[in-house]
């Protein structure tokens, strides 16, 4: 894993232990990484070749947070309350886009953007969804934030054991 | 690639960006508010049976000074009307409990008889004190249906003060502050029946 994607993966962490109590507000946090991202990849296109690496990173910034505030007052017009569960990790998505573009992240190919996109909301929707129908049946530490730690801790750990290849002596 | 259209791109989208950014917040706040308002009246009128009220009573709000009654301050009450006629008033109290200030918000019938109590705010230890802002909360509904004179006043304490009520187990204080605030709130509305129904009874 190399450093960037090491930084990449890390900001994908707070969204998906924090916006996954439910799969709603799950749905909407990757809903609005989605349209927030894209908006935020046509827009900088055109730009980016025009301005010095300097200007750069200003520029990603003021691009970055206005889409993400004007997605954020949006998402407040159409439910405040699902505002109330996810707009702090609604607000990391400005973040989100700077990081993706220092990491070269829009220059990739159109179907490598894609999959991380639909992995990551993939990932969300089946974390919520496994951590209601945990908390559902009783188990309510699933619906707690360090509940969901433990949660992702033990699915990575089972996917390891599975992928990893038999070791040879 | 030079200098001056960089600094040129850079203001361009300052300056798009407070734009797009003033317009959608402008577009958006009346709606936002309006959902504000909603969430504030479920979050307020549930202790209110549904059919008591036909008005929006978080919008009747009544014209009271801050008053100190007795352990607790009254900050301001609501009216809440059926037809035309009052049907109850929603005193908002705060009271010292045991670790901070606790917000009430106090439910009263047309007879000066308790409707229900709920926590709105409150900072008392987790576990024992907290528990007034459970909600549904079985042990605020003991007091429902009582008035200033009933019990009488000597009763009107918790058990362990010789009056007739339980407490919140491990939580005296807290039980005995919410208490006084019920008795103070239901007091002042005997006290000032006429003004904060007066000029809505004969319509």
């Amino acid at each position: 894993m190399s450093k960037s994607s090491a930084l990449q993966n890390s900001l994908v962490l707070a969204p998906l232990i924090g916006a996954t109590q439910s799969w709603m507000t799950a749905l909407g946090v990757w809903l609005m990484v989605i349209v927030v991202a894209s908006a935020y990849g046509f827009a900088m296109a055109p730009l980016r070749p025009r301005l010095i690496p300097r200007a750069h990173l200003i520029a990603s910034l003021v691009l970055a947070v206005t889409l993400t505030s004007c997605a954020e007052t949006m998402a407040q017009a159409w439910s405040l309350q699902w505002h109330q569960h996810a707009g702090i990790y609604a607000g990391l998505i400005a973040l989100q886009c700077v990081v993706l573009d220092h990491t070269g992240f829009f220059q990739q190919a159109w179907r490598d953007r894609l999959f991380l996109g639909g992995l990551f909301g993939a990932l969300m929707l089946g974390l919520s969804v496994l951590r209601e129908m945990l908390d559902y049946s009783g188990l309510h530490l699933a619906a707690l934030v360090p509940g969901g730690f433990i949660l992702l801790g033990l699915l990575i750990a089972a996917w390891q054991a599975w992928s990893r290849p038999a070791p040879k002596h | 690639m030079n200098r001056v259209s960089s600094v040129v791109i850079v203001a361009l989208l300052a300056g798009l960006g407070v734009g797009a950014t003033y317009l959608v917040q402008q577009g958006s706040a009346s709606r936002i508010a309006e959902q504000q308002r909603e969430n504030d009246s479920r979050h307020f009128l549930d202790l209110l049976p549904a059919n008591s009220y036909d008005n929006h009573p978080l919008e009747h709000t009544l014209p009271l000074a801050v008053a100190t009654l007795g352990d607790s301050t009254l900050q301001g009450g609501f009216l809440a009307t059926r037809s035309g006629q009052p049907s109850a008033v929603l005193l908002r109290s705060q009271a010292v409990g045991y670790v901070g200030s606790i917000d009430l918000l106090i439910a009263i019938d047309v007879n000066g008889k308790l409707l229900g109590v709920k926590t709105l705010r409150q900072s008392e230890t987790p576990g024992l004190g907290a528990r007034i802002a459970d909600w549904p909360n079985a042990w605020l509904t003991i007091f429902v249906g009582k008035s200033m004179n009933d019990p009488d006043d000597k009763r009107w304490a918790l058990k362990k003060d010789q009056g007739q009520f339980d407490q919140v187990a491990g939580a005296t204080i807290t039980s005995r502050a919410v208490l006084n605030a019920i008795h103070d709130a239901l007091r002042y509305f005997d006290e000032h029946r006429q003004q904060l129904l007066g000029e809505n009874l004969h319509e």
